[in-house]
């Protein structure tokens, strides 16, 4: 019926008089339907191991904060050292509304919207007021502030606790339907993530964004509006990134600021986004994977991992090409693609 | 057209520029010189809204811009070149050029493709098409001071501020660059506003010459009037000498 | 801390004693803290987010060389201090600042990261159960000011600070070397054509960075707790006070760390200690947004 014909570097398949040709050199650009396609098949292969599927699951929702922290430090031109504020205060928000007032999911979720973009607004002056490393530094700062305050006012926030029980977004009669629902959730929540991150930055607002990280003065002399396109692109990420808090709230139904806004969850997020090659936004994918593989696995060997997690990411980063990272081994870069330099000290 | 009245500029003590006063009219090349340190590209900045002029006033069209954010002075009708080119290092110069197509003038949406159709139109005008790809570190400089031109024509200004564009071109390139800066004067029925040491370009190419030194305005006038003035020669000490 | 108000005329007259004396005396300590943190600032122009190691290893490096090698209080001390330059300047400056010094963010990170292996590996061989304190307390005893009483080991601390940052002073204002790493700090390239010996001068920084941090902890130890995780807090108050009196500006950590003391006493003892630390980090964002880059902006030493 169909015949398959297996070439030096394609696939050729064959049905009566017609003929289809598959590339299989590596870097073709039909490589990402197959990763998709393999990433979405993988619950079937998989559904007997719960434990592996939740692994999957937060490695998704790990590359899920670190495409708008790539697309955030392209956009801005400055490193955010404090990404998981906006996820501890968008899960604190669905949390607390959820258990104290019983709003469902979706009534949680746009208020989780309308408190992120409140608190960005209110931030987003850093953005062009803090010269220098000083942007970095406060961005460093504030979720360490937030989890402070979680434990000043810990009778709201429960502390080192954590709230639990809050009501969950799916709940099947088989428990293994419930895992296999949630990875697909939040493997579409990654991939809606990084399409949405993906057009913006090959659009006009992209090449003008690309144009600010470059030289600010005459990008604000050719008209473009610098102070606009700052506050976007920090607010935007972070409500993207409220959103994912949002989604652990009601996938794990527990949330506790310990766990998020510490400095050794902002490492992991920030070496995905390094690992992975930190002006690609694809690149976050396989970080976030790496990375959790690695932590799972490290986790069987008891406390000893605290400190060899780190170890090893220091490994990685020493052994991956700079500034390519993971991404850049896969993908042929042509001249004149635009890889940005990142600034972390700017004027 | 451009009217500039009493503007004066201090940083600290230093007096950059101190109450001078001017007007180009729509459709004149008017030359601006004096020598180094006198002002010149100071001025050219309170035009841009880089800096806010501590006293004075700057109208273009009549409306006032003193002191106007740099963007929209963009969109009013403004653009400049840099004495030292300033291009958007990672980027191909193709890329350049688009960022001024998109934001230079407020338009309808224009999506991606026609912007790049446009910005190929300015690189095809000043030359650079072969090298549209190409990013621009790497350049040489006569590319890059012709990717200034185009980037600036990209915004569709009414007034283009030049600021010495011919600094370390040989003669020929100089030549060329003039005879580009003409055609484009043609074209697009710009005004000019051109800060330049080269003197014979001043000769050629403008038709009234404003004087800075010491950031005050010391005299205005046709070109050949003006550089034969004994005050002026006196500030150069090598205007007569530079008649070649 | 052991501090009792013992009953007096005035309370109000004993809550601005207070105030001052804790403001002295915090401020003093925080000044010892962003010492390091302020000179490498200033200096080597790198934002030095491993800091907090130089805590946790003075603690735990010379426990162990108490404990496991028998040593007395002094040799250990000397030897930690022997231990704690190397690694300054064999795992951080070769190993990280050198390699990374074009990409900032990975060089932030990589710094960041060692510092969570040392806590971390400190936290897994010692325990809260070990037990770890240095006996470096100099004098046992409390005194009784106006109507507050304080241990006397605070006020020494505080003491030793104000003389560790004055020889610090003094050594970069009044001798040549002082002079070179100042002229470093302003302008780097004037500095190379002046014949600075420029990596000379940045390991001597290095090495002058990780002094009063030492001595702090050997110094705050009895009273303030030795816990493999307090490098972080003590880091946060170095870069807030380098925030506040602008990066790598000695005189601005001068300023700053009272402001901050200040901050902290006045807000623990009118109103709720717990927000100390709340209080201080809303006071350096007004700061910043009036006086973008801190007190004293300029980003150099002196």
């Amino acid at each position: 019926m169909v015949n398959f014909e297996l070439r030096r570097d394609r696939i050729v398949a064959r049905w009566r008089d017609k003929k289809t040709e598959w590339v299989i050199e590596p870097r073709y650009w039909r490589n990402s339907t197959i990763a998709i396609t393999c990433l979405f098949i993988l619950p079937l292969f998989l559904y007997g191991f719960p434990h592996i599927l939740t692994m999957f699951t937060t490695a998704n929702l790990y590359a899920a904060i670190a495409i708008p922290l790539a697309l955030q430090l392209l956009g801005t031109g400055r490193v955010n050292f404090g990404p998981q504020l906006y996820l501890g205060v968008g899960g604190y928000t669905a949390a607390l509304l959820n258990l104290h007032f019983g709003w469902n999911p979706a009534m949680t979720l746009m208020a989780t919207i309308l408190v992120c973009a409140a608190i960005a607004l209110i931030l987003s002056p850093t953005t062009w007021i803090a010269k220098g490393l000083y942007f970095s530094l406060i961005t460093l700062i504030l979720p360490l502030t937030f989890l402070d305050i979680t434990y000043i006012w810990g009778d709201i926030f429960r502390g080192e606790v954590g709230l639990v029980g809050m009501s969950p977004l799916l709940a099947f009669k088989k428990v293994t339907w419930n895992y296999i629902a949630y990875y697909y959730l939040s493997l579409i929540l990654m991939l809606l993530y990084l399409l949405v991150c993906d057009r913006t930055v090959r659009s006009r607002i992209g090449v003008s964004m690309a144009a600010v990280n470059e030289n600010e003065n005459v990008a604000r002399m050719m008209g473009v509006r610098v102070d606009a396109y700052k506050v976007f692109f920090y607010v935007a990420p972070s409500i993207l990134t409220g959103i994912v808090g949002w989604f652990i709230v009601h996938t794990f139904r527990t949330f506790a600021g310990v766990t998020y806004l510490p400095l050794e969850f902002m490492a992991k997020i920030l070496i995905i986004v390094i690992i992975g090659g930190r002006a690609f936004l694809y690149g976050a994918i396989p970080g976030a994977y790496l990375i959790s593989i690695v932590e799972d696995s490290l986790r069987r060997l008891g406390p000893v991992n605290y400190f060899v997690f780190p170890l090893i990411l220091i490994a990685l980063i020493v052994v991956l090409p700079r500034g390519e990272g993971l991404w850049g081994l896969y993908k042929k870069r042509r001249p004149r693609d635009y890889f940005p330099k990142l600034h972390v000290r700017r004027e | 057209m451009l009217e500039i009245t009493s503007v004066s500029k201090n940083f600290g003590g230093l007096a950059a520029v101190s109450d001078v006063s001017f007007t180009v009219k729509e459709g004149e090349v008017v030359g601006l010189i004096g020598p180094n340190g006198a002002g010149k590209t100071t001025l050219l900045n309170l035009i841009c809204g880089i800096y806010k002029p501590n006293s004075g006033s700057i109208r273009f069209e009549g409306t006032d811009i003193t002191g106007m954010p740099s963007n929209k002075i963009c969109k009013i009708g403004i653009s400049r070149t840099y004495q030292i080119p300033q291009p958007f290092e990672s980027m191909t110069a193709l890329a350049g050029v688009l960022v001024g197509v998109l934001n230079g003038k407020k338009r309808a949406h224009m999506s991606l493709p026609d912007a790049s159709l446009e910005a190929s139109y300015y690189l095809e005008f000043v030359g650079l098409f072969s090298k549209r790809d190409t990013l621009a570190r790497d350049l040489n400089l006569y590319e890059l001071r012709m990717l200034e031109l185009a980037r600036a024509l990209a915004t569709t200004p009414k007034l283009l501020l030049l600021d010495e564009v011919m600094a370390g071109l040989n003669p020929s390139e100089a030549s060329k660059a003039l005879d580009m800066i003409w055609s484009a004067q043609d074209q697009f029925a710009i005004t000019i506003l051109w800060i330049e040491h080269v003197m014979k370009i001043i000769m050629n190419a403008t038709q009234r010459v404003v004087v800075l030194h010491y950031g005050k305005k010391i005299a205005e006038g046709p070109p050949r009037e003006v550089t034969s003035d004994p005050k002026i020669i006196e500030a150069y000490l090598g205007a007569k000498y530079a008649q070649h | 801390m052991s501090v009792s108000i013992q009953g007096s005329a005035n309370p109000m007259s004993d809550l601005l004693l207070q105030i001052v004396i804790y403001t002295l005396i915090w401020g003093s300590i925080y000044l010892l803290i962003s010492l390091g943190f302020s000179l490498i600032c200033g200096v080597l122009r790198i934002f030095h987010l491993g800091y907090g190691v130089i805590f946790v290893l003075a603690a735990y490096l010379t426990w162990t060389f108490m404990e496991d090698a028998g040593l007395g209080l002094v040799p250990s001390i000397i030897l930690m201090i022997l231990v704690q330059c190397a690694f300054a300047l064999i795992v951080f400056y070769k190993g990280v600042f050198q390699r990374y010094l074009e990409e900032e963010e990975i060089l932030l990170t990589v710094s960041l990261l060692v510092f969570l292996v040392i806590v971390h590996l400190a936290n897994y061989l010692f325990p809260v159960t070990a037990g770890v304190s240095i006996p470096s307390t100099i004098i046992d005893d409390i005194v009784t000011i106006g109507g507050i009483t304080i241990a006397w080991q605070m006020i020494i601390a505080a003491l030793v600070g104000v003389v560790v940052t004055a020889i610090y002073v003094v050594a970069l204002t009044r001798t040549r070397i002082g002079l070179v790493i100042r002229a470093i700090s302003q302008n780097l390239p004037a500095a190379l054509l002046m014949g600075a010996n420029v990596n000379r001068m940045y390991y001597l920084a290095m090495i002058l960075s990780v002094i009063p941090p030492t001595i702090c902890m050997i110094m705050i130890a009895p009273f303030w707790g030795i816990d493999p995780f307090m490098g972080m807090p003590l880091l946060m108050t170095a870069m807030l006070v380098s925030i506040l009196g602008g990066l790598g500006n000695l005189k601005g950590s001068i300023v700053a760390s009272y402001l901050i003391g200040f901050i902290h006493a006045s807000v623990s003892f009118v109103f709720v200690p717990r927000f100390m630390g709340f209080a201080a980090l809303i006071v350096t964002l007004i700061v910043m947004i009036y006086r973008r880059g801190g007190i004293f902006a300029g980003e150099t030493l002196w």
